[in-house]
C-alpha cells in the first residue's frame, strides 16, 4: 500500500487528539501534558499525535499538531511532506476563528496542499454551522464539513474525503 | 519564602553549582514559562520547545521500552539544550556551551528537578 501523509491541525480544543483516537484507538501515539491554563480540559498535546491506518488502497500516516500558537514551530515540522491538511475547529468557540484563519493561511502559503475544514462540537449551544465557517474562512462551501470527532465513522468519512482529494491532486 | 522565591533560589543554586550554564528554564509541562533567566523575548518559545522535547522524549522512551524518561539531550556543534522531567506538572531545561561537563550538569540538574517536583 502506498503511504500518504495527512496533517491534522487547528486551534486548541477542536478535537484533534479525539479525532486521532477515534480512528486509531489504542494504537494512537499521543503526547499529552497536564493543562496549566483555563482551557476547559485536563490535558493538551505538546508535540504530536501519530498513527497509521488504511484508507482504501492507501496507508495513511496521520500526524496531529498541537493547537496553541506557542507550538507553531511544530506545524512546519509536521507539515513537511504532507499531501493533505485537515483543519479542525470547534463550532462552539467562535473566538478561535481568527486563529484558525491565520493557521490555515500560514500552512497553505508554505504548503499549498488539498485541504478540508472540519467543524466539531456542533451539538453544543450556539455553535457556528459549517456554512457560516466557510463564509468566514472564504472557502467554498464543500470544503467545510461538520463532524463529531469522537465518532469513528464520522472521522473516517472526513479522512476518506480528504484522502481522495489528496490523491487526485497528487496523481494529476 | 513564597513559591516564586523558592523557584528563583532553585535556579540560582543550579547556576552556582554549574557556572557554565547559560540559561535555565522552569516551565509547565504544557509549555508555559514559570521562572527562567533567558531573555524575556525568547522565553515563551523556549518553554514550549522544552515541553515538546520532553513530551516526545517520553513517548519515544515508552515506545522503545527504555524505562522512565530521565532527560532529553539536544546537542549542537556549539552547545546543549537538556530537558529534565520535574513531575507531571513541570519541566526543567538548561542551555549549556559545547564544552560543558554533562555528567556534572546531569547530577545537579536531576537534583534540582527532584526539588522542583515538590514545589510545583
Amino acid at each position: 500500500m502506498e503511504p500518504l501523509k495527512i496533517l491534522v491541525a487547528g486551534p486548541v480544543g477542536a478535537g484533534k487528539t479525539a479525532f486521532a483516537r477515534s480512528l486509531l484507538g489504542e494504537e494512537a501515539l499521543t503526547t499529552e501534558a497536564k493543562v496549566s491554563e483555563a482551557l476547559g480540559k485536563e490535558t493538551t498535546t505538546v508535540a504530536m499525535d501519530f498513527g497509521v491506518l488504511p484508507v482504501g488502497p492507501y496507508r495513511v500516516h496521520l500526524f496531529g499538531a498541537p493547537g496553541q500558537a506557542r507550538f507553531d514551530f511544530m506545524w512546519d515540522v509536521l507539515a513537511e511532506g504532507a499531501l493533505g491538511l485537515l483543519l479542525l475547529l470547534a463550532g462552539d468557540k467562535p473566538e478561535h476563528l481568527p486563529e484558525a484563519r491565520h493557521l490555515l493561511d500560514y500552512l497553505l502559503s508554505r504548503h499549498p496542499i488539498p485541504h478540508l475544514v472540519g467543524v466539531t462540537r456542533l451539538d453544543l449551544g450556539r455553535a457556528w454551522e459549517p456554512e457560516e465557517v466557510a463564509l468566514y474562512l472564504r472557502l467554498p462551501r464543500e470544503r467545510v464539513v461538520g463532524l463529531d470527532a469522537r465518532r469513528r465513522e464520522e472521522a473516517f468519512r472526513v479522512l476518506t474525503q480528504l484522502v481522495e482529494m489528496a490523491v487526485e491532486v497528487h496523481d494529476a | 519564602m513564597t513559591r516564586q522565591e523558592e523557584l528563583l533560589a532553585l535556579i540560582r543554586n543550579l547556576r552556582t553549582a554549574v557556572p557554565e550554564v547559560s540559561g535555565v528554564m522552569v516551565a509547565s509541562a504544557d509549555g508555559l514559562p514559570i521562572v527562567h533567566d533567558f531573555p524575556e523575548a525568547e522565553a515563551p518559545r523556549i518553554a514550549a520547545m522544552a515541553a515538546t522535547s520532553l513530551g516526545l522524549g517520553k513517548r519515544i522512551a515508552t515506545t522503545l521500552r527504555l524505562g522512565e524518561l530521565q532527560e532529553t539531550v539536544i546537542r549542537g556543534q556549539s552547545g546543549y539544550f537538556v530537558v529534565y522531567e520535574a513531575g507531571e506538572k513541570g519541566v526543567l531545561a538548561v542551555a549549556l556551551p559545547g564544552g560543558a561537563n554533562l555528567g556534572l550538569v546531569h547530577f545537579e540538574a536531576r537534583e534540582a528537578a527532584r526539588r522542583l517536583r515538590e514545589l510545583l
